[in-house]
């Protein structure tokens, strides 16, 4: 009797177990094969603090380098950029 | 029994302020989880409304009546150790509102949706955008939350059947079993 309970909670509670996968934001996607042939990201960096950018966090999204800054006008953005080419890709209508 | 109505008579329990704030709560969670990546604003927009539940949930825990105000369910912790070991033994009182665990367990879970409502908020200030432990942060408690949720969905599940009452439906309509055993009942 209290075992069936038990069961009938550990499933009501595993049933949101899918809710907590995650995985690319598909944002935005860039072709940009092997990471090997990728430009560093200091050099992204680099070139958009010299724009007067004010970077807060690189990632990898989607093939992409994914950029949290304040650009030259302090505006907040989240912008991806091209690895190989280090050329702005837009986003999913922003 | 000596309940003239007999055991099947129904009491109002949950009013319409309680079950409409839960429903709405648990609909901007789950739209901001789903909107978590999406462009657009939507995922702030949806915080700000989480917000806006909870801060009126917190105001009718004070000002409401009966079954919906703080008082009736935030219990000390002995008390509500006491529950759980009364549970553990399969010996757990019924109870027409929150028992001790759930009434915790709204507290802990509003709690929750404000930390990860402000670590949200605090993500879209000039100061702390972009910065990766205020977005680790607040993933980190929305899966705290999320988990919370999962188990609040097995401790309604497991009392739904410990004491043969539809819990979820109560929470849609209101009304649950009266019961005279268990004890003081607001009107």
């Amino acid at each position: 009797m209290s075992r069936r309970i038990t069961n009938a909670a550990l499933a009501a509670a595993l049933s949101l177990v899918p809710f907590a996968m995650a995985g690319a934001t598909g944002l935005a996607t860039c072709d940009s094969g092997s990471p090997d042939t990728w430009q560093p990201q200091e050099k992204l960096t680099a070139m958009l603090k010299e724009k007067g950018w004010e970077i807060r966090n690189v990632k990898v999204d989607g093939g992409c380098y994914e950029v949290y800054a304040l650009d030259e006008k302090k505006e907040r953005v989240e912008a991806y950029f091209h690895p190989v080419t280090l050329e702005r890709v837009e986003t999913a209508s922003e | 029994m000596n309940e003239p109505a007999g055991p099947h008579r129904s009491i109002p329990v949950w009013d319409v302020a309680v079950r409409v704030l839960h429903w709405s709560l648990v609909l901007t969670v789950a739209a901001a989880w789903l909107t978590r990546h999406s462009p657009g604003r939507w995922h702030e927009w949806l915080g700000y409304a989480t917000l806006a539940i909870v801060a009126a949930r917190t105001a009718w825990g004070f000002i409401g009546a009966g079954y919906a105000r703080f008082a009736d369910f935030i219990r000390p912790v002995p008390v509500t150790a006491a529950y759980a070991r009364d549970v553990l033994a399969h010996r757990d009182a019924r109870y027409v509102g929150h028992n001790p665990l759930g009434g915790w367990m709204v507290a802990a879970l509003l709690a929750l949706v404000v930390s990860v409502g402000l670590t949200g908020w605090l993500y879209t200030t000039d100061r702390f955008w972009g910065v990766p432990w205020v977005e680790e942060l607040h993933e980190t408690l929305s899966d705290v939350l999320f988990a919370f949720v999962a188990l609040h969905i097995a401790g309604v599940a497991f009392t739904s059947v410990r004491h043969r009452e539809n819990l979820v439906a109560a929470m849609l309509h209101g009304r649950k079993r009266a019961d005279v055993r268990d004890g003081p009942q607001h009107s």
